[in-house]
């Protein structure tokens, strides 16, 4: 390996990072705070790829300037949802909330498969795969920009929690649910609104993603399970570990990827176990 | 009554009957019209959805075109066609339990084959089994039919000359073109089509400077690319599957990865690699197992690939063009049709070796088996994307459309 591929690979792995870290965000959080792995995370981040497809295809938006109407949309389903479903079973064994998401995601997807069908799609613009060469390495803009915008809302969700009061209100249920309940926060709402910025970030994902990968309906369960991995890796105890996260499993898949590809998922998952292990 | 005459009811009327009735394809409710039905677990929903949809049009649309002209004969009497299908969600495992459903349940009389290689593996041993011939489509890797297995049968040429064409094609443009390199799917039949295509570069005095597989479920092929490019190879070959193939061209773009041809096994042939990749798909050269350019002249209802192609787009107008697995597909039945009339009843054995002994010219090419089962006898073609927005074969030379176009320009400036 020379100096010329071992850059270039560097830099590969930092720019996966940045999009992962926007994955794992959502998931992260609705996890940290609910205690709800949302199998149906993956399905939020297909329905982000193709509402950006459609924008990009039928009204001709910029698959950068539909982030913010994804994540509004996102929000709102991610809202109803929790307010609908999950709510109702949140107090149940950790089973039901499995079955419920782990079924609302295979409703989603099929969903998807039935409306907009199987076909592969990808979000093709004008400056899809131009970049800036800097000495050895070279340097997508759109990989670029998807780094930045999830450095980005790590940081605004990290600010959210941190110096709001629905934020500090988010924290505090995720803390001790009957202590903030007691102070009167409105937990039920606390958890749809936390479901729905999980939800939206899951939309940020997909826009950013249905420009880089060629995507169809079955693309989301990759993703839950590279979010719950990376949520191990960082651990859920600050939403800015994801990064850390994210970094770690996006240099352990490109380095091993670069040489060893049919390995790369096998390693991948041991650094988890050695991760859950010590 | 003669001899003669009871012999001639006997094999024509009666045998068939009681066949028909062994196999159930007979509905109780009414013997007026008899019928064949045909079984397959195709995927319509999962990964390989798409490419399940075109087989099962394929075979839909030749069904329905033999059944136009009056069915299929057997023995003196006309049996329609149909079609019995379930969606194995592109899951291998519900391939296998959906054909035993298909023979044992449904009591289907032949078995037609899913979409993709791994899929028709784990309905093989199956068809074996019950002893039901399978006439196959769209499984390649000649794994399949390493096993010894009697009831399954391929029309399409095997994985291992998948490539071939391409590397031809590079070689007939550029005697000079020393380095290849080769990014396969880690599954069977890709990774026999990017060891085939390994084996006949080096025969053919290339060199293959980096050959590696990554898993099923990359999203990200950035890392093995990057260490591509500092092989500066001439050549750039893929053996894996459409999303693959457009993950690898948006990817090289993105890495300033410009090898003087880049060619996929699977791909390039579907309209979506245009539609996703819009300029970027120029000069991508896709192995093809059938395009309507080639020059057959076939014994079917068609007879020749630009018939076919224009029947089958007049039915099915959602089409833009036809892709390979449709033809491929509809020679199936065309197979399963000629070996029934020459097996002249429907005993589920006695079609199976009218199957092995066939020797036939359709519109998809040559149907011949070897020993195994494969249909050995078929070439591949090559296409390529060319900027003005068309798909030309342009490999083998003989029936190409026009020029292919070597090297690829360099990138335009963004």
């Amino acid at each position: 390996m020379n100096v010329a591929e071992l850059s270039q690979i560097a830099v590969n792995a930092l720019l996966l990072s940045g999009i992962l870290a926007l994955v794992a965000l959502g998931f992260s959080l609705v996890w940290g705070i609910m205690n709800i792995v949302n199998l149906a995370h993956g399905a939020f981040i297909v329905l982000g790829a193709y509402l950006t497809f459609y924008l990009h295809e039928a009204a001709g938006i910029d698959p950068f300037l539909s982030i913010p109407i994804c994540m509004v949309v996102m929000f709102a389903l991610g809202f109803a949802v929790q307010r609908a479903l999950i709510n109702q079973v949140i107090r149940a064994p950790i089973l039901a909330t499995f079955l419920l998401t782990f079924g609302l995601e295979i409703l989603l997807v099929n969903l998807v498969n039935y409306f907009c069908k199987g076909d592969t799609r990808s979000v093709t613009t004008a400056y899809t795969g131009a970049g800036i060469t800097l000495g050895y390495v070279r340097i997508p803009y759109i990989r670029l920009a998807a780094l930045l915008i999830a450095l980005a809302l790590v940081a605004a969700l990290a600010w959210f929690l941190r110096s709001t009061r629905a934020g500090r209100a988010i924290r505090a249920t995720g803390m001790d649910i009957d202590a903030a309940r007691l102070t009167g926060v409105n937990v039920p709402a606390v958890y749809a609104l936390t479901y729905g910025i999980g939800a939206a970030l899951a939309g940020a994902a997909g826009s950013l993603l249905s420009v880089m990968v060629p995507f169809d309906p079955n693309l989301g369960g990759a993703y839950t399970e590279r979010s719950f991995v990376i949520s191990v890796l960082g651990g859920l105890g600050a939403i800015g570990n994801v990064v850390l996260g994210a970094l770690l499993y996006a240099f352990v898949d490109v380095f091993v990827g670069a040489r060893l590809p049919q390995l790369s998922e096998a390693v991948t998952f041991v650094v988890l176990v050695l991760a859950l292990v010590y | 009554m003669s001899i003669a005459g009871t012999l001639r009811l006997l094999f024509g009327c009666v045998l068939p009957l009681l066949a028909a009735l062994a196999v159930g394809v007979l509905d109780g409710r009414a013997a007026a019209e008899e019928r064949i039905t045909f079984g397959a677990a195709i995927s319509t929903t999962g990964k390989t959805a798409k490419e399940g949809e075109y087989t099962r049009d394929g075979y839909q649309f030749a069904i329905d075109k033999l059944n136009e002209m009056g069915g299929v004969r057997v023995g003196g009497r006309a049996y329609k066609l149909a079609l019995k299908y379930y969606d194995d969600e592109s899951r291998s495992e519900r391939t296998a339990q959906l054909t035993e459903k298909l023979i044992n349940e449904d009591k289907v009389a032949f078995i037609l084959g899913p979409y993709g290689s791994a899929p028709t593996s784990t309905a093989a041993p199956i068809c074996e089994r019950y002893r039901v011939p399978m006439i196959e489509a769209n499984g390649a890797a000649e794994s399949i039919f390493s096993k010894g297995y009697k009831f399954t049968f391929a029309v399409l040429t095997p994985a291992k000359q998948y490539l071939r064409g391409i590397v031809d094609f590079v070689l007939a443009h550029d005697r000079g073109a020393k380095t290849v390199a080769i990014l396969g799917e880690n599954e069977p039949f890709s990774k026999e089509v990017a060891a085939g295509a390994a084996e006949y570069a080096k025969e053919k005095g290339l060199s293959v400077v980096y050959q590696q597989l990554y898993p099923s479920s990359a999203q990200d092929v950035s890392a093995l690319l990057t260490t591509v490019k500092s092989f500066r190879p001439d050549v750039v070959l893929g053996a894996g599957h459409l999303q693959d193939s457009l993950l690898i061209v948006k990817q090289a773009k993105d890495l300033g990865l410009r090898p003087k041809a880049m060619g996929f096994s699977v791909g390039p042939s579907s309209p979506e690699f245009r539609e996703s990749l819009k300029r970027d798909a120029d000069y991508v050269l896709g192995a093809t197992q059938w395009t309507p350019a080639l020059r057959y002249q076939g014994d079917d209802p068609w007879r020749t690939p630009k018939a076919f192609a224009d029947a089958f787009l007049a039915k099915n107008p959602s089409y833009s063009s036809v892709p390979y697995q449709v033809a491929e597909s509809a020679a199936a039945i065309v197979a399963f049709q000629h070996a029934i009339e020459k097996a002249g009843t429907l005993d589920p054995v006695k079609v199976r070796d009218a199957i092995a002994s066939l020797d036939i010219m359709t519109f998809f090419g040559p149907i011949k088996f070897d020993g195994r089962g494969v249909n050995v006898t078929k070439p591949m073609a090559v296409e390529q994307l060319q900027p003005d927005g068309g798909k030309y074969t342009v490999f083998p030379q003989a029936v190409a459309e026009r020029d292919g176009i070597y090297p690829m320009p360099p990138a335009p400036a963004p």
